[in-house]
């Protein structure tokens, strides 16, 4: 009773977070990814790309690019528009552009099993194994799991232009040159040098000296370990030392098609670009798309 | 402010229809539809299946199958567990049962049509060509994505899953006794032979016809509607053989032609599809 009389009163005052309830803005832009697919890196880089004046800290971010489940209404209605808002969402069909990250799932398990030890999820010597296993469930986050949650985007919006499908990876191997598509995609005008400063500013390193300084100012680290750190390796392909092959060889099963179609090479099977595999990767493309041969979102 | 506040006092009295943030109780069994494909059909099905002592009508369906978008928060709370919940929410990863109603699609583009006329969202000689190019486009009156959105997230993610039965409005009419003994079966219902023939028999379209005559003031989503147009309508499929123009199924067809064809809904203009609508330029470059 009580907590909801508080709940009632924080919200006549814009102090509670919105969450699925917020109001979309027609010129809103959604930064769309499954948990640690690099939507917190990519959060700085727009954050410094849009706000050039100010650069982005662990204590600001969510205010420049808000997120749904961490900022309150009332900051949510000072943010000056078009706004770009984090999130976490399988398909939603509101939404009016979306930049939609995706990262290796081999990699993203491995990451959400070192966060979740971080914020005491999971016992620090729980096994790699169990959690895998949960992670092809879509157990490990309210989010649906990795498949379900990037094949909800491709199938209704992959080739709509109101979307932007960006790869974690890429974006690793060069950021500015990702960035320019987010400068397209958005129509921004921005000076020389802005793209470049906003790499810098969003550095690996650079983030690691903000998240030691600001640990207690950010929701997603705020009473977690501090002897582990949220920006970790910031690479590609630890998987293929830090996942057991087994597991390796399961999310490849599950999500095989899905995978090759992005891009990413099964390490159990022959390599794609052999010239001997070409009638199969035809099949397995099939089996990917499976139903949908037209696009769902077409425009 | 004074807005806010009493949106704070809403909040705080669980006034409000929660949607798409529905609070999903683990033994949840939800029916999910795109509108205009059966649902209300379905859910007099489920409820005379489930509760025929109660006699299912359109004054008390929302309290033996309650609707996620047309009920308060407050009463969704307090609804007899397990609840089955009516929804039209695309993907929802927290769903944990649902039966999925599809329906041919130019199909549903008429039923949609007939009933915005009739709930006065469009004027009644608004022109249907124009109305399905919105619906393809997803210019709709409703926030649930286009059909091939709704459609495509739900089979996608859940098909083959346990927990997940997908139901075609059509077999629905051809074969109601085997589909109304799937759907038992899902839900962990006796099948019985005579509960499932005695819930079809009360839910016919002359007998939902007759209810909707007498109580169609009275339930939410026909309350302040046109009365002299009538909810449920023809309940047959194939409608849009005789109503849709050419070119409105070259577009529906166009746009969703792959998932009908697997779904198992034959297509008028087949050779369109294939002629560069398929999906093998999703190939990454």
């Amino acid at each position: 009773m009580i907590k909801h009389l508080m709940a009632g009163i924080n919200r006549g005052l814009g102090r509670h977070r919105p969450g699925r309830s917020l109001v979309i803005l027609p010129d809103d832009i959604f930064l769309v990814s499954f948990p640690k697919s690099g939507n917190t890196w990519t959060r700085f880089l727009l954050a410094n790309l849009r706000y050039p004046d100010e650069a982005a800290t662990f204590a600001n971010i969510d205010r420049l690019i808000p997120d749904p489940t961490g900022t309150n209404k009332k900051d949510f209605d000072r943010i000056p528009r078009p706004r770009i808002i984090k999130s976490h969402e399988c398909f939603d069909p509101r939404y009016p552009r979306v930049i939609n990250i995706v990262r290796d799932p081999r990699d993203v398990v491995v990451s959400q099993y070192h966060y979740h030890r971080k914020i005491r999820k999971i016992e620090d010597d729980s096994p790699i194994e169990r959690f895998v296993e949960r992670f092809l469930a879509g157990e490990t986050c309210p989010h649906g799991s990795w498949g379900q949650n990037i094949g909800t985007w491709l199938y209704t919006s992959e080739g709509d232009p109101r979307y932007l499908l960006l790869r974690y990876e890429d974006m690793v191997a060069d950021a500015a040159r990702e960035l320019e598509k987010v400068v397209a995609f958005l129509k921004m005008s921005v000076k020389p040098g802005q793209i470049a400063q906003a790499v810098e500013r969003s550095s690996a390193d650079k983030m690691r000296k903000l998240e030691k300084a600001q640990t207690d100012l950010h929701g997603l680290t705020r009473g977690s370990r501090k002897e582990l750190s949220f920006v970790r390796a910031a690479g590609s392909g630890g998987w293929r030392s830090d996942l057991p092959a087994p597991m390796v060889a399961k999310i490849e099963r599950a999500w095989g098609p899905i995978m090759r179609h992005l891009g990413y090479e099964l390490s159990t099977e022959p390599s794609p670009s052999s010239s001997s595999s070409s009638s199969s990767t035809e099949a397995r493309d099939d089996e990917y798309l499976g139903f949908l041969s037209g696009s769902a979102r077409n425009s | 402010m004074i807005k806010r506040l009493i949106a704070g006092g809403k909040q705080f009295l669980g006034m409000y229809p929660p949607g798409r943030r529905i609070a999903v109780l683990p033994d949840d069994i939800f029916l999910v539809s795109y509108p205009k494909s059966g649902n209300t059909w379905t859910r007099f099905l489920i409820a005379n299946l489930v509760h025929p002592e109660k006699n299912p009508d359109f004054s008390n369906i929302n309290d033996l199958l309650p609707d996620v978008e047309g009920m308060s928060k407050r009463d969704l709370a307090r609804a007899a567990r397990p609840r089955v919940l009516k929804s039209h929410q695309y993907f929802d990863p927290r769903y944990p049962k649902v039966i999925y109603v599809v329906r041919d699609p130019r199909d549903v583009v008429l039923s949609e049509y007939h009933f915005d006329i009739k709930r006065r969202a469009i004027a009644e000689d608004f022109p249907l060509a124009q109305f399905v190019s919105r619906f393809v486009r997803g210019e709709l009156n409703h926030p649930y994505g286009t059909w091939g959105e709704n459609a495509a997230t739900w089979l996608y993610t859940r098909r083959g899953d346990p927990r997940f039965l997908l139901v075609k409005y059509e077999a629905l009419q051809t074969q109601a006794i085997e589909e109304m003994g799937r759907i038992a079966r899902f839900m962990g219902i006796p099948a019985d032979p005579k509960r499932i023939a005695s819930a079809i028999e009360r839910s016919s379209a002359d007998r939902m016809r007759e209810l909707e005559k007498k109580q169609g003031h009275l339930w939410s989503s026909t309350r302040d509607t046109r009365q002299d147009k009538p909810f449920v309508r023809s309940a047959k499929a194939g409608g849009w053989k005789a109503e849709l123009p050419e070119s409105s199924i070259a577009e529906i067809e166009g746009a969703w032609g792959g998932m009908m064809r697997d779904i198992g809904y034959e297509l008028a203009a087949p050779a369109l599809v294939h002629a560069g609508m398929g999906h093998t330029e999703m190939e990454r470059a």
